[in-house]
This record gives structure tokens, sequence and C-alpha cells, in this order.
């Protein structure tokens, strides 16, 4: 009866120009731009903090490479590079 | 009736510890109805007034995202708690605070804890308690959990909400944008229209903001639920069109926003440089060349540690097992009253026992890791690994103890906190070859292998992870399929254990196997002992001890010729010996007569000794099939017969469900050594060799055992933490039909092409 499910309007993974956190080395620090991905996956990380606008900085790879290690409002959050290249951020210094 | 009280927070915010704290001992744990979630609760006592206290499990949110959430969500709205103790890390405010938005709307009578103040001055954070306190609307108690700080000033406040009923009515309202507090109003109006008596009308309205399922579904019930959905429709459409975000995006920022501006009025970052201790630690501990290898000597340590130190206490029990029996045995008179308790209950239950110690040290170790914050960099380093079999990094953990014991390593898959995971990682421990199957590779690999031995053995294992991972990949991609979650992995602070939580943690896991795997092992060994105990007499074809009399007569004649002989040479040679200066017993002549004589007797007992163990083998065997296990496994002779087994295997391997080492002293008992036997003896090895077993069927009986039904202990375990019988039973008859298969494979194929001949 209703729709509940809101149009495209989110980030689109094909627009490749867009800087992605899973870009960011360590050390580096970015504002968020805009989260891409899933609902779920989306509204989790809002609610963890991840809000626009929120500096985010890498801290540092696993030693295998895949997750990243970040730190948002003061505390440390990790993400699979898969999820990471969904968030899209303006490099901040 | 005591005042009901909720303790509610992030994960990871002290909640246990200050649950722990306020109410002692004096606690319950079990499981919330439906889910393998923990539920503890507690009660304690301030001045006159008793609380019950329910600890909930952490979360980050009121949203349906996971069990947890969906268990604490609801909690609050019916059992409506009298006051709700929200903690938060005070570390860490701004994420914790997010929570406190929404239990600030859900309107319970709530006392604030700002927790870890410790943590929060090493990081150079000054809070303004009072004005914090007046933003939220509700009372603040700064608290160091960990040394109990401030839990009398918390109680005292504790009693004072629930008390006045002054503080129920709740000042504050998050406030949101002018566009979304329309909407909410629009919503608001309607729902009071349509049921007076409903409270907390603005969470209601917020969370149907949210598109929350619950809370539609709840509206949905009310007479004009259609209305007003079709409203909140309305309402969804216009702040997605403003906000160019989903209703729940567009609040949730409004949140921080408001969380944000509290923040910066009463918090103060001192100017000073602060140390971040963890993320020194990190820079070691998680790096990027030293990360694996610290982590392998940490596994290293575990394994090494749970099995070697168990040993010692292990071998107590084992004595202490043995000395039971004798004194028991010594009580009762020979019974079959005195067989079941001796044999049946407590063998079976003791062999369960030896294990205790193992699984606490365990758990021990385990808490020593979640509780210093390890076990989050663990699930970081080996998240990539693991999630290739679809798994989180932390499934790893219970992936490695499998290999000692599957019961405390599934009992291990709590760590996880998707239950998808779990039950992903439950379904596949059994794979990993524990310790109990080493016994059974040993004997096996032994009496067919003997050159080989080692690499036979080693490959059962790497079998084993293979299985595991192709296992793993299959589920994930069929029945456990989309379940999954997005790997978002709080790694928080380093700490310090302490004891007391340490000892609480290990207690609780270590009792709940103690309760859970007592009964069902009891139950399982009764079985077995059933089994071999009827029926009572069993006619046997051969007269066994009619024949051991012929055999001992035979031997004795034998005996007793050899006897009659040394003296008539003797006799000779003392007649012919002429020697003064020495006495004839100590003549050489003599002594090589004598040391021929000893020699030939020797021999001749030996013998006398192996041909009556044959037939004791023999009658053994005999006996065992004629016993109801003998029987079942006659039975099932023709269904293992592809595999090239016999019924001698499908008994091993029916008793080996009790507990896989079973496997050996059950062949001990079929070639009759008696069942006190280890994997080296020789008894067994010969028996095995000679009962037309060949190196290929071995080998397929070596993966059958490796992959076949976890033992009973397991099973129990895979009830208890999948929580239906569905997926013990679908373990059960994969892991059945995998070894099948399998074993199958191997026969056949080996062979069509003579392997191993
Ligand atoms: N420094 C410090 N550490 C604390 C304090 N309170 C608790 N901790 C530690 O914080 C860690 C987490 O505490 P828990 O009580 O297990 O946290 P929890 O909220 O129950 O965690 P979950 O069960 O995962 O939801 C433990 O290592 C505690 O020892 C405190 O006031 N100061």
């Amino acid at each position: 009866m209703f729709n509940f499910r809101k149009p495209q309007y989110r980030v689109s993974a094909e627009n490749l120009d867009d800087l992605r956190l899973s870009d960011l080395k360590p050390g580096e620090k970015g504002r968020i731009v805009e989260i891409g991905g899933s609902d779920q996956f989306r509204h989790r990380l809002i609610e963890m903090g991840l809000t626009k606008d929120i500096e985010i900085s890498v801290d540092k790879y696993a030693p295998l490479l895949d997750p990243m290690e970040l730190i948002v409002r003061g505390y440390h959050i990790s993400l699979r590079g898969i999820d990471a290249q969904k968030i899209v951020v303006t490099k901040s210094t | 009736m005591g005042l009901n009280i909720a303790i509610a927070g992030n994960p990871n915010c002290g909640k246990t510890t200050i649950f722990n704290a306020l109410t002692g001992a004096r606690q319950q744990v079990g499981n919330w109805p439906g889910v393998t979630v923990e539920r503890k609760s507690g009660r304690f006592k301030h001045l006159e007034h008793k609380f019950d206290v329910i600890d909930l499990p952490g979360t980050y949110s009121l949203t349906a995202f996971s069990a947890e959430e969906r268990i604490v969500q609801q909690f609050l709205l019916n059992e409506k708690p009298d006051v709700v103790i929200n903690i938060i890390d005070a570390s860490n405010l701004e994420r914790n605070l997010f929570l406190t938005t929404q239990l600030i709307e859900l309107g319970s009578p709530m006392v604030i804890v700002l927790n870890m103040m410790d943590m929060a001055d090493e990081k150079g954070l000054e809070i303004d308690i009072e004005t914090l306190a007046t933003l939220l609307g509700a009372p603040v108690v700064p608290i160091v959990g960990r040394s109990g700080e401030g839990i009398d000033v918390l109680k005292e406040k504790i009693v004072r909400v629930a008390t006045e009923l002054s503080t129920k009515s709740r000042p504050i309202n998050i406030p949101y944008q002018r566009d979304i507090e329309n909407e909410i109003e629009k919503i608001s109006n309607l729902v009071k229209q349509s049921n007076k008596n409903l409270h907390e009308i603005r969470w209601i309205a917020v969370k149907l903001l949210e598109s929350d399922e619950q809370t539609r579904d709840e509206i949905r019930a009310l007479n004009s639920g259609e209305a007003i959905l079709k409203q909140v429709g309305q309402s969804i459409d216009r702040i997605e069109r403003l906000f160019k975000d989903t209703g729940r995006a567009v609040i949730s920022h409004a949140r921080y926003g408001f969380i944000q501006g509290a923040v910066r009025e009463c918090v103060i970052e001192k100017l000073q440089d602060s140390v971040d201790y963890s993320r020194r630690i990190d820079r070691v501990i998680t790096n990027r060349w030293l990360g694996l290898p610290i982590f392998g000597l940490f596994m290293w340590l575990m394994f090494k540690i749970t099995y070697d130190l168990g040993s010692f206490p292990m071998d107590w029990i084992d004595a202490g097992v043995a000395s039971l029996m004798n004194l028991i045995s010594g009580l009762l008179p020979e019974s079959m009253f005195a067989s079941l308790v001796i044999d049946g209950a407590i063998g079976g239950v003791g062999a369960i026992a030896v294990f205790l110690p193992n699984i606490f040290i365990l758990f021990f170790i385990i808490a020593i890791l979640e509780d210093s914050g390890y076990m989050a960099r663990v699930a970081f380093i080996m998240d990539r690994v693991m999630h290739n079999i679809g798994l989180h990094g932390k499934a790893f953990i219970p992936m490695v103890m499998g290999f000692g014991c599957n019961v405390p390593a599934i009992m291990g898959t709590r760590i996880l906190e998707s239950r998808r995971d779990r039950i992903l990682t439950v379904l596949i421990n059994p794979f990993m070859s524990c310790s109990a199957r080493l016994p059974v590779y040993i004997l096996v690999a032994g009496a067919f292998f003997p050159e080989n031995a080692a690499t036979v053995i080693f490959s059962m294992y790497i079998f084993g992870i293979l299985a595991a991972i192709a296992s793993g990949k299959l589920f994930s991609k069929t029945i456990l399929k989309g379940m999954s979650k997005p790997f978002v992995l709080e790694l928080p602070p380093y700490q310090r254990p302490t004891m007391r939580s340490l000892i609480l943690h290990t207690w609780e896991r270590g009792y709940l196997f103690i309760q859970k795997m007592g009964t069902v092992i009891l139950v399982g060994s009764i079985l077995i002992w059933v089994l071999g105990y009827f029926p009572r007499n069993v006619e046997l074809d051969r007269d066994y001890s009619g024949e051991r009399k012929i055999v001992s007569q035979s031997y004795s004649q034998d005996l007793f010729k050899l006897t009659l002989n040394f003296e008539t040479s003797i006799k000779k040679d003392r007649d012919s010996y002429h020697s003064e200066m020495v006495e004839y017993p100590a003549s050489t002549g003599y002594k090589q007569l004598k040391a021929q004589y000893d020699s030939l007797k020797s021999h001749i007992s030996e013998a006398e000794a192996s041909t009556l163990f044959a037939l004791r083998q023999q009658e053994m065997g005999d006996i065992t099939e004629r016993k109801w296990i003998g029987r079942v496994g006659k039975v099932f002779e023709p269904i293992v017969a592809p595999l090239g087994f016999t019924w001698r295997e499908s008994v091993a391997l029916i008793t080996g469900f009790v507990a896989k080492e079973i496997v050996v002293s059950t062949y001990g008992v079929l070639f009759g050594v008696g069942d006190d036997v280890d994997e080296k003896s020789h008894g067994v090895i010969s028996g095995l060799r000679a009962s037309g077993m060949t190196p290929l069927v071995a080998l397929g009986f070596l993966v059958f055992t490796l992959l076949y039904t976890p033992c009973l202990a397991t099973v129990a375990a895979i009830k208890r933490e999948t929580g239906t019988w569905a997926y013990t039973f679908f373990s059960i008859a994969y892991s059945l039909v995998l070894a099948y298969g399998m074993a199958f494979g191997i026969n056949y194929f080996g062979t069509m092409f003579q392997w191993l001949s």
C-alpha cells in the first residue's frame, strides 16, 4: 500500500571519481560526505557516530591488509575495505 | 516485591562490572526466551528497599538490528522497569549518548551512570556533571566500576528516582529540526486520538518515522492503525524529499547534533597531551609485521597452557575416579546394580570429568582475552582469513580451540555477536580434530602405517580443516545465506582484567558445562552400558573354558615331560661327576643344563599365555558379538560393508559416539585385552591386523572417525548453543553423511586404483 523504500538518492558506487574512505592511507584523515550501501549498513554506521561531516582518521590496516582501523569521535572502530569503499570522504588535514 | 531495575548501555561500557558490584553473588544466569543471548538477573537491598536487577545485553542503539537490540527494546517497552540505569563510558561520551537519547524518549525513569571516570581522567576530559544532568534531564552519577568508587551514591540515586514520583515526568525532549517536529506532531496527534492510554507518544512517533517494524506492527493493530500509517508514509516521503535521506538516518543525525551540543557544553578537554596507551600497545600487537606472529604465539600459549597445565588435575581426577570405582566395588556386592553404577555411571561421567580442568583453564584464558580487549584484536587480525568462509574474525578462536575439545570450543562461540555466525561456527567446529580423536589415530595409524604414522595423523588434522572450510563455504552459500551482518567492530581500549571478573566469567561458563554435559553424558553412558551388559548370559558356539582346560593340560604335560627329562639328565650328569673341589650344583655342567631347562620352561609358559590370550580374544569377541551392542553392530554391518568395515568397526564407532576415545577401549574389549588399554597396546594392534582390516579400510576408518557425528557432549553443546534440535540433528546427519561418503570414496576408488596395496 505504501512504499517505504525510498528512491535511490544515495551515493552510487559507479561514481569512481569520489574519494573513498578505503583510499586513505594510515595517518590520513577525511570528512564523511556520504555513506552508500544497504540501509541496514548505513543506519548502523550512522548510529555508531559516522555521521555526515564527521572527521574520521585511518589509524592502520590489519596485518593481512584488511580490515582497517579507524578513529572516529574519539574511539576506535574497524571496517572491512569493501565496506569502507562505500563511504565517500573529502580529505582533511 | 522488589523494585525492577534494568541496566542498559553500549557493549563494553562496564554494565556487567556494575551489575556485579550492585548484586554481588546474588545473581542468576539464563537465556532470553528463544535466543541464546545470556540473561543475567540479580537482586540487592539498599536501606529498606529491595531491588531486582536485570543486566540487558549491550547495544549501540534501540532498533531491531540484532537479537540483542530487539530484546532490549522489548524488555523496556513491555516490562516497564521502575528505573533504567543507563551506563555510559565517560571516555567515549558521544557514541554512548546515542543510546541515551533513545532511552530519554522511551521515558522510563532513568539514572545515568558515567562509568570509567578513571579513563576519562586519563584522556584529560573534565566533565561538568551538573550541566550534563540538566541537559539530559536525569541524575548523573560518576563511577569507577572497577574499583567500586561511587556505587553507594548510585544506590542512593536509584532509591530516590524509584520512589520520587516527580522524576517520572520527563522534563526534556530531544529537539529535531522544525520540519521533523511538524511531522512528529502530526503523527502524535493521530496516535493520541486513537488510543489515549498510550504512553510516550513522542517515542512512538519517532520510531514510526524511523520505519521501525515492531512499532509499525503495534500501530497497525490499533483501531485507526491504517490511517496513522498512511500519515506516517506521507511524513516519511516529505522528510526524504527534504533531507535526501531516510527518516531514520535524518533522525540519527539530529540525535548526534543534540549530543555534540551537549558535549560541547559540559566537557572540557584539558589542553594536555594525553597519552593513548591502548594505541601505543596496538602499535606493537596489531602491527603489520608483528601482529600475526604475536597472535600465533598467544594461540600457541593458550593451547599449551590449557592442555599441559590441565593434564595434572586431569591425572588426579583420573585417579580419583578410579579409586571411587574401587571403593564402590568394595562396598557393593557384585551385581547388575554395582556394574551399572561403577561401569556405566561413574565410568561414563568420569570420562568427561577428566576434561573439566581443560575446560576451566580454557574459559579462564578466554576471559582474560575478552576482558583485556585482545579478543577484538583477534577479530581484527584474523578477519580476512575467516571472511573467506563467510565468518567474522572472532570465529577463529573457537576454531582453534576445537583442536583441544569441541565442547568448550562450541561454547566459546558465544563470543560471536551474530546468531548466524554462531550457528555456522558451531556446525563446522566438530571437524577440527579434537584431542579425543588422537588416540584413535595413533592406534589405527600405528597398526597399519607404522612407518608413516606421523604423516597420516597430520593429514587427518589437515583434512579436518579442509572439511571445515569447505562446509563453511557450503553453508554460507546455502542454509545460512544472506543473514550475515556487516562487519563493524569496535576496538575498545586495553584494560587490565580484574581477578573477580575473570573468576566470575570462568565459573559461569564452566558451570553451564557441568550442568548440561553431566546429564547428557550420564544418560548416554548408561545406554551404552546397557547395550554392552545385556543379555546377561550368552550362548557361545565354542566351549571356551573346555578349550582353555585342554590347552592348559597340554602345556602342563609338556612342562611335566620337560621337568622329567631335566631330572634324568641331571642324574646322569651327577653320576659322572667326580670333582671333590666344587659341589655339584656349582659345576658348569649343572649350570648349563639348568639354563637350558629354564629357557625351555619359560618358552612353554609364554606359548601357553599367548594361546590362552588368543582364545580369550576370540571369546570376548564372540561374547560381544552376542550382546545387544554386537547385535546392533551386526545390524549396521551391511550398511558399513561398502566402506570395508565389519561389525567390529560399527560397534567401535557406535560406542565412539559417547566419546571418541572410547573407540580405542572398545577395540580393547573386542580383542579381549580388556578395556584398560591405550593406543599403544600390542594386543589391540595385533588384533586389528589379524582382523582382516586392510590399510585402505583403515584409512577410511580414520577419516570416518574424524568426520562422523561428534560425541554426545558435543551434541549437547550444539543443542545448547544453537538452541534448536533442528540444527543439532542437521549437524549429526551432515557429519554422518559426509563421513560415510568420504570413507566410501576412499574404499571404492582405493580398491579400483589399488591404492595402498
Ligand atoms: N578503567 C576502567 N575499566 C572498567 C571500569 N568498569 C569496567 N571496566 C572494564 O571494562 C571492561 C568491560 O566491562 P564489562 O563489565 O564486561 O562490560 P559490559 O558492558 O558488560 O560488556 P558487554 O558484556 O560486552 O556488553 C572490563 O575489562 C572491565 O574490567 C571502570 O570504571 N574503569
